[in-house]
């Protein structure tokens, strides 16, 4: 893909790629607190079946991986080894925040152990709000983010530019309240 | 058995003395294992250090506090009706139950007491959230040994559980539920007959996994005789719940204590076996997710008529005291030691949590086994990480 | 165990409490004057504070009459937090009272600022006692009571939790690293003077509770 890395790639050819990827999405779960459960529920559930969005839940490490949902409260312990995980994943890579906890600390917004937001260490690229949210509600944050990266300049991810919609003034999805298509 | 010829068995000989001094070599350096803190064997972020003598662990422990969230200190700047929002999160697979030991020591400081109805309906939903964390548990026990299947029925028929709890309370997982004097609302219409059936559910679910898993050999060869914890050791280390009663204790709070519940209304059995063993602790459980259903079966049946919330003052103020109510939680004897001096919030709430005595005894249980049983040992003893770290 | 005393029934609830005056009777036999204070509540619940002296020496005189279940063990910071409860209403006349910044110690009395605070249960008997020590501070700031680890294995990890939490330091025990926090932590987060630093910066704002409510809402706690 020579074209891919040296960012130089034509704009149809971009979104047949995205929605390749975006349909194929290898998730690792990174379950820490009570949120792991209901993302258990999301993922591993007969009820909720993530796979039929395109989503596999398989991948035994993060090397695998282009999806980790960060799902409960990080604490300040756990920290080191939440970045260390995500820089271990390999480009392209997104990151789910799943519950108030990975969002800003939650319940737990004034305790002297838990990292307020895991923002504060790796990007994040969907906030999926609610304590704990529901099963549902995570998957409208993996449409959502299948809905951006089908969006994406794949180049611009590919020089290390983070998010860049392939069109400048093409609509920024507003992820929770945004409109899927 | 054939014969072995002289040159066999000095090679065997040989080889046997070969092994000893690599056995010698390998003790001085000792070999350390990291499990975790993200394992998939180890649900939850407990890490586990092990240091080994080829397959045996010599020394291990587990090192908590990955998700310590100072939940001690954080009641002494919350409120008592914003105490139980917090403390539902520390066991959170059968969060009901959390708050109802906490509302118990601050009604017996206020010396009120909910109507009967209320203790009624808090008696079934601490029972229906045994059930979701129970059967959760008993799914989670294939993953551990390689199969997949139980977890699949396990998220099943938990979903009828929670959506009943949900129904009921409109949380499928921090309902948040339970006030000081009584409930926040009364059952909504159709509850109970949809009850029934989801108990028929379990009883079914229950009877599925008995037949897949504990019928199966490779899981009882994987559990019988592993991780035996007798019973003096066990009453040490202040283990409770089901891993008490396996070690042959016979001791249930439920039917040992006297509280503003509805046990004395019921009938129902206390298990205990005398083994001690994985296989025992991963059995009671097994039995006492039959029991809660009977449980709530007959809760439902007797439950009276009335109102659901005593009277209480709109803004709580609880007298000074010290109060200490301890409770039979899906995961052992959970406790809460309240201290109020007349204020708006609690001065100090010391959380006796199960699974935090229940994995202190690991370093003495996983002495002198070999690697795969940890993770059967682990699971057999059963916690939730929340309510190690508090 | 802790026994409510029913409503219905408490002119049948014995005043006398003839098993814990009998536990109490036998501890004072075993350690003599080290049972300093003792506060019962007949018939739900038993408190005895011990010198810290002999804090190892209860231990095991109540394990050698049978109280062999170890509950918890604990500490308590008995000192009035200098930054409020974080629930007060903001707007409200902060009141100069004396007496809200005294040590005032609960049940069983006590002298110092902390205390020691454990849990053992007798199984058979079923009954609980909830054992105080105090802990006196010395001149460093330094503060020590013996190990409960030779009476109760089970001990171990609690008196690192409370090592790590109240800076008491316990004699005998062979390993008190940290537990929780990660090692560089500085503090013991559960004395009353460990501030919160993200309530300090934005104190909580959806106080509404305190505020006035109208009139007509006084009888809103007996709705059902
Ligand atoms: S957001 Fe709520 S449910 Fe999720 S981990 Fe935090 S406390 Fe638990």
């Amino acid at each position: 893909m020579g074209l891919v890395d040296r960012g130089r790639l034509p704009a149809p050819l971009t979104k047949l790629f995205n929605i390749g990827r975006s349909y194929s999405m290898w998730v690792y779960q990174w379950g820490l607190a009570c949120c792991a459960i209901e993302m258990g529920a999301a993922f591993g559930s007969p009820r909720y079946d993530v796979m039929r969005l395109g989503v596999i839940p398989l991948p035994a490490s993060p090397r695998q991986a282009d999806l980790v949902v960060v799902s409960g409260t990080v604490t300040d312990k756990m920290a080191p080894a939440v970045k260390r995980l995500y820089e271990q994943m390999p480009e392209p890579k997104y990151v789910i925040s799943m519950g108030s906890c990975a969002n800003c600390g939650g319940p737990y917004w004034d305790s002297y152990s838990v990292t307020k937001g895991v923002d504060q260490i790796i990007p994040v690229d969907v906030y999926v709000p609610g304590c704990p949210p529901r099963p549902e509600a995570l998957l409208e944050g993996v449409v959502l983010l299948q809905q951006r990266i089908k969006h994406e300049d794949m180049g611009a991810r590919w020089r290390g530019e983070g998010f860049k919609p392939i069109k400048r003034d093409s609509e920024p999805i507003v992820v929770g309240g945004g409109p899927i298509e | 058995m054939t014969m072995l010829s002289e040159r066999q068995q000095l090679s065997y000989i040989a080889a046997q003395a070969a092994d000893a001094r690599l056995n010698v070599e390998l003790e001085t350096e000792g070999m350390t294992l990291n499990i975790g803190p993200q394992h998939p064997a180890t649900h939850g972020t407990l890490r586990i250090i092990a240091r080994l003598d080829g397959e045996q662990v010599i020394w291990a422990e587990p090192s908590a506090g990955y998700m310590h969230r100072g939940y001690e200190k954080l009641t002494e700047v919350r409120t008592f009706p914003q105490v139980t929002a917090l403390i539902n999160r520390i066991d959170w697979l059968g969060s009901f139950a959390n708050e109802v030991p906490f509302i118990l020591a601050a009604e017996q400081l206020m010396e009120i007491e909910a109507p009967p109805r209320a203790q009624h309906i808090r008696t079934i939903l601490f029972e229906l959230s045994r059930i979701a964390n129970v059967s959760l548990f008993l799914g989670d026990l294939g993953v551990q040994m390689g199969a997949v299947t139980p977890v699949f029925m396990a998220f099943r028929d938990r979903e009828y559980v929670l959506n009943l709890i949900e129904g009921a309370t409109g949380g499928r997982f921090h309902p948040n539920f339970d006030r000081i004097g009584g409930l926040k609302d009364d059952l909504p219409k159709g509850w109970l007959d949809e009850t029934r059936q989801v108990m028929k559910k379990l009883r079914n679910f229950c009877d599925e996994i008995e037949d897949l898993l504990f019928g199966n050999e490779i899981f009882q060869s994987r559990t019988r005789g592993i991780g035996v914890i007798p019973a003096d050791v066990a009453r040490q280390y202040g283990l409770s719940g089901a891993n008490l009663r396996a070690s042959g204790v016979d001791w249930d709070l439920r039917r040992d204590q006297k509280l503003p519940l509805a046990y004395d209304k019921v009938d129902f059995r206390v298990w205990t076996h005398p083994d001690g063993d994985s296989w025992a602790r991963c059995w009671i459980r097994l039995q006492e997710v039959r029991e809660a259903t009977k449980i709530v079966d007959q809760l439902i049946e007797t439950l009276p008529p009335g109102p659901v919330m005593t009277k209480v003052p709109r803004i709580i103020k609880v007298p000074e005291g010290e109060a200490w109510v301890s409770t039979e939680n899906p995961l052992g004897e959970m406790g809460y030691y309240v201290v109020s001096k007349g204020g708006l919030g609690p001065f100090r709430v010391k959380i006796r949590s199960a699974s935090f005595n229940n994995i202190s005894i690991t370093p003495w249980v996983l002495k002198g086994v070999y690697v795969p049983d940890i993770i059967t040992i682990l699971a057999s003893l059963y916690f939730i990480l929340g309510d190690i770290d508090r | 165990m802790a026994q409510l005393s029913d409503t219905g029934t408490s002119e049948e609830t014995p005043v006398i409490d003839e098993l814990r005056d009998e536990i109490v009777a036998k501890l004072r036999s075993d350690i003599g004057d080290a049972v300093i204070d003792v506060h019962q509540i007949p018939g739900v619940d038993l408190w005895v504070r011990v010198s810290a002296d002999a804090w190892r020496a209860a231990g095991e005189a109540l394990r050698a009459q049978g109280f062999d279940y170890f509950c918890f063990l604990s500490a308590m910071d008995w000192m009035p937090s200098p930054f409020g409860t974080g629930e007060n209403d903001p707007t409200d006349e902060v009141e100069d009272d004396p007496s809200a910044a005294e040590v005032r110690q609960g049940y069983a009395g006590g002298e110092t600022r902390f205390q020691m605070l454990a849990r053992v249960t007798d199984l058979r008997r079923h009954v609980s006692i909830t054992l105080k020590a105090d802990v006196p501070e010395s001149p460093d700031g330094s503060m020590s009571i013996a190990s409960w680890i030779s009476v109760y294995a089970g001990a171990n990890w609690h008196e690192r939790e409370t090592h790590e939490m109240f800076g008491i330091n316990f004699d005998g025990h062979p390993d008190l690293r940290n537990m929780y926090l990660p090692g560089d932590f500085e503090g013991y987060p559960l004395r009353k003077d460990f501030p919160l630093l993200a309530r300090l910066v934005k104190p909580w704002p959806g106080i509404v509770d305190v505020e006035p409510m109208p009139a007509s809402d006084d009888d809103e706690g007996d709705d059902s």
